[in-house]
């Protein structure tokens, strides 16, 4: 059971990610102030932990930098109503491994701290594969079984990042920000469209389907059954 | 009470400093003159009565007697004197009634008081020279100085009759001085106590002319104006906001209230609540929008520019929107006439060029052609979106940058409309231009200005 350490002064916000979180089977410690949330972090040693920047009389930056300096590597997302560009690069380079802006989905927020408890390993490999499917980093191709994909370089980006994190539920602003280095979320729904030209190319309608559309939260790719 | 007020004003006091020092030029001036006068009529007389002296000392003696006899007479502002005394001091001849006392005999002019005059002697101030004759007389010539008395009386009503006027101007010229920054600033005041009290319209008071006053009035109007526009515009993005949440919450309010009462099963009852969440998400995206442009207007992060290709940035985006034109059925192309290089914020940048692309593709209809392209025009690099679609009547360009405004058109498409107002946004930060002109249909392009960013960035 994943230890989750959530730093938030707002009660109603942190019941809804506590109550959430608890559904999912984690472990959830809730920390209202920033000296409790510290305190709470050294002593529960928790797997992740979502802090929110607003905190009475403290940035939430505060804490992540002091445990960064006790050489504390546990991964953390920094939640705030400040969205502006600085503000998130300033949250990253303190020691933040992700940053949401309020207001954010809830799915978005389960999501991002699943995809930190899971950063994908570290693969010295120039072949990535999940299940029938393999990607060849330097030769730039693809294939599922003996079949060949042909992809445009946008789709091989796509491909590549999404298999590096198999089975973890992928948001379409998470992939807009890693895939497409996109910092805001455009009307048109982009996503679905790539997605949707990449499914095709490497899902066909005889073979099982590896993409998956996960309703109002975003895609994932498994290997198939 | 008006008067006390008035002195105790900065003008006021100015006004009688300056009438200070101007009283103590003035009477350094006239003192000088005095003094210059003196000096040269003090002078002047002692050569007269030194070369008088020295000429009688020379004549004979019988001579001497009637020379020394007329000299009083014949000057007719009796201003001379003369007199020849006997070597015991009895008087031979001329007006001077005795040797004066301490009258060196040199023939050197000096100051002596005199007893002296043809009818009745008076006492008088003179320069005098004194001489002893060979015979032992002594020859005594005075020459009046009362003329520089009279002089510097002369001189002291001068003063009084120029250094009171001028005394008084200054007072009253202070005075109105001081007066009219007074009433000035107490219309000011009326002015501004207005605008406390709302009325935004209101400006302070210029009178037309050149003076500091109107200058500053100017200054501070423009500023009014700004802020009064900027008020303006809040007011009417409160009331869009208000009126675009209202329609997705209203229909969000009546979906569940249906669904509460009419749904029989989970399913019923789970599509009314997806709905009520698209609409809440419409919402919030409504939200998310005008955060953004906040967030870009209030942005000075202009230090953290940088050289940014446009070219790539084209290529980006086309890369980006080519699926979606596809799927659409729209034809979009590239044109690079030009690959220059601005100073900006490659993500803003990104942005703004992908929000117009977006808008082109959106709008334009299946069969129709959106065109990125970049060029050169007078020394300007400007990114151009052309599309086909219906294009954006004349009278509403203005309106469409402005935010939340929707024409027509996009009434009935999806999207917040915000779209434009968030490219004005990114576009005013970098110091370029955004103009809207109709081609086919219609034509954004965001006109960059030799090194309008580089000039920003060196300001910051």
């Amino acid at each position: 059971m994943p230890k989750l350490l959530l730093i938030e002064d707002d009660r109603e916000t942190a019941d809804e990610i506590v109550a959430e979180f608890t559904d999912l089977g984690f472990d959830v410690t809730w920390a209202a102030t920033g000296i409790e949330g510290l305190d709470q972090a050294r002593a529960g040693k928790p797997d992740a932990m979502i802090v929110d920047r607003l905190l009475p009389g403290m940035d939430g930056l505060t804490i992540v930098e002091a445990l960064r300096k006790e050489q504390m590597r546990t991964p953390v997302l920094v939640l705030s109503a400040l969205g502006a560009v600085d503000d998130r690069v300033r949250g990253l380079r303190a020691g933040g491994d992700d940053y949401l802006t309020k207001p954010f989905e809830l799915v978005e927020l389960i999501a991002r701290v699943d995809a930190l408890l899971r950063r994908p390993v570290d693969n010295r490999d120039t072949k990535l594969r999940v299940g029938p499917l393999e990607l060849d980093l330097i030769e730039r191709t693809a294939k599922r079984g003996d079949r060949s994909v042909e992809l445009l370089p946008r789709e091989f980006r796509l491909l590549e990042y999404m298999m590096q994190r198999k089975d973890q539920v992928l948001t379409r602003a998470m992939l807009l920000e890693e895939v497409w280095k996109y910092k805001f979320v455009p009307q048109t729904n982009l996503v679905d469209v790539h997605m949707g030209r990449l499914r095709r190319k490497i899902d066909e309608p005889n073979e099982p389907p590896m993409i998956h559309n996960v309703r109002g939260v975003g895609f994932v790719l498994r290997a198939p059954a | 009470m008006r008067l006390p007020e008035v002195t105790r004003s900065v003008t006021f006091r100015w006004g009688l400093a300056v009438a200070g020092i101007y009283v103590l030029f003035v009477l350094a001036l006239f003192a000088a003159i005095y003094w210059q006068t003196n000096r040269y009529l003090t002078v002047r007389s002692d050569e007269v009565v030194t070369k008088q002296a020295e000429v009688l000392a020379r004549a004979d003696a019988h001579e001497l007697i009637d020379t020394v006899n007329l000299l009083p007479r014949q000057n007719p502002r009796r201003v001379e004197h003369a007199g020849l005394f006997a070597a015991d001091g009895r008087r031979m001849a001329g007006d001077i009634a005795g040797i004066p006392p301490g009258l060196a005999l040199d023939g050197i002019a000096q100051a002596a008081m005199i007893l002296a005059g043809l009818d009745t002697p008076v006492a008088q101030a003179v320069r005098a020279a004194g001489r002893r004759l060979p015979g032992g007389e002594v020859l005594v010539i005075g020459r009046n100085v009362d003329e520089i008395v009279e002089i510097s009386a002369i001189v002291g009503e001068t003063l009084a009759a120029g250094l009171l006027p001028a005394l008084f101007l200054s007072v009253a010229v202070g005075m109105l001085l001081s007066l009219r920054a007074q009433r000035r600033v107490a219309e000011v005041n009326r002015s501004v106590q207005r605008i406390v009290a709302g009325d935004l319209r209101q400006r302070l008071p210029a009178r037309g002319s050149e003076d500091p006053f109107d200058r500053l009035a100017a200054i501070v109007n423009g500023m009014l104006e700004r802020i009064e526009a900027l008020i303006q515009e809040i007011a009417g993005v409160g009331d869009d906001i208000a009126h675009d949440l209202r329609t997705p919450l209203t229909r969000m309010r009546v979906a569940l209230e249906r669904g509460r009462a009419n749904a029989r099963s989970l399913d019923e009852a789970r599509t009314v609540i997806d709905r009520a969440i698209a609409g809440l998400d419409q919402s919030l995206a409504i939200v998310t929008a005008l955060l953004r442009i906040a967030e870009i207007e209030h942005t000075r992060r202009l230090a953290g520019f940088s050289d940014v290709a446009l070219a790539d940035i084209v290529r980006e985006v086309c890369d980006l929107y080519e699926p979606i034109a596809e799927e659409k059925g729209v034809r979009l192309s590239v044109d690079l006439a030009a690959r220059p290089i601005v100073q900006g914020d490659r993500d803003l940048l990104l942005e703004a060029v992908a929000n117009l692309a977006d808008n082109a593709i959106k709008f334009t209809p299946a069969g129709g052609n959106v065109e990125l392209g970049l060029l050169s025009r007078d020394g300007e690099s400007v990114v151009r979106v052309g599309d086909t679609g219906p294009g954006i009547s004349e009278a509403e360009r203005d309106l469409v940058v402005r935010r939340f405004y929707r024409s027509d058109r996009s009434r009935q498409s999806r999207g917040v409309g915000l779209g434009l107002s968030l490219v004005m946004a990114i576009v005013k930060l970098h110091g370029f231009g955004l103009t809207l002109t109709s081609g086919p249909g219609l034509v954004a392009e965001i006109v960059c200005p030799p090194a309008a960013g580089a000039t920003r960035r060196n300001e910051s």
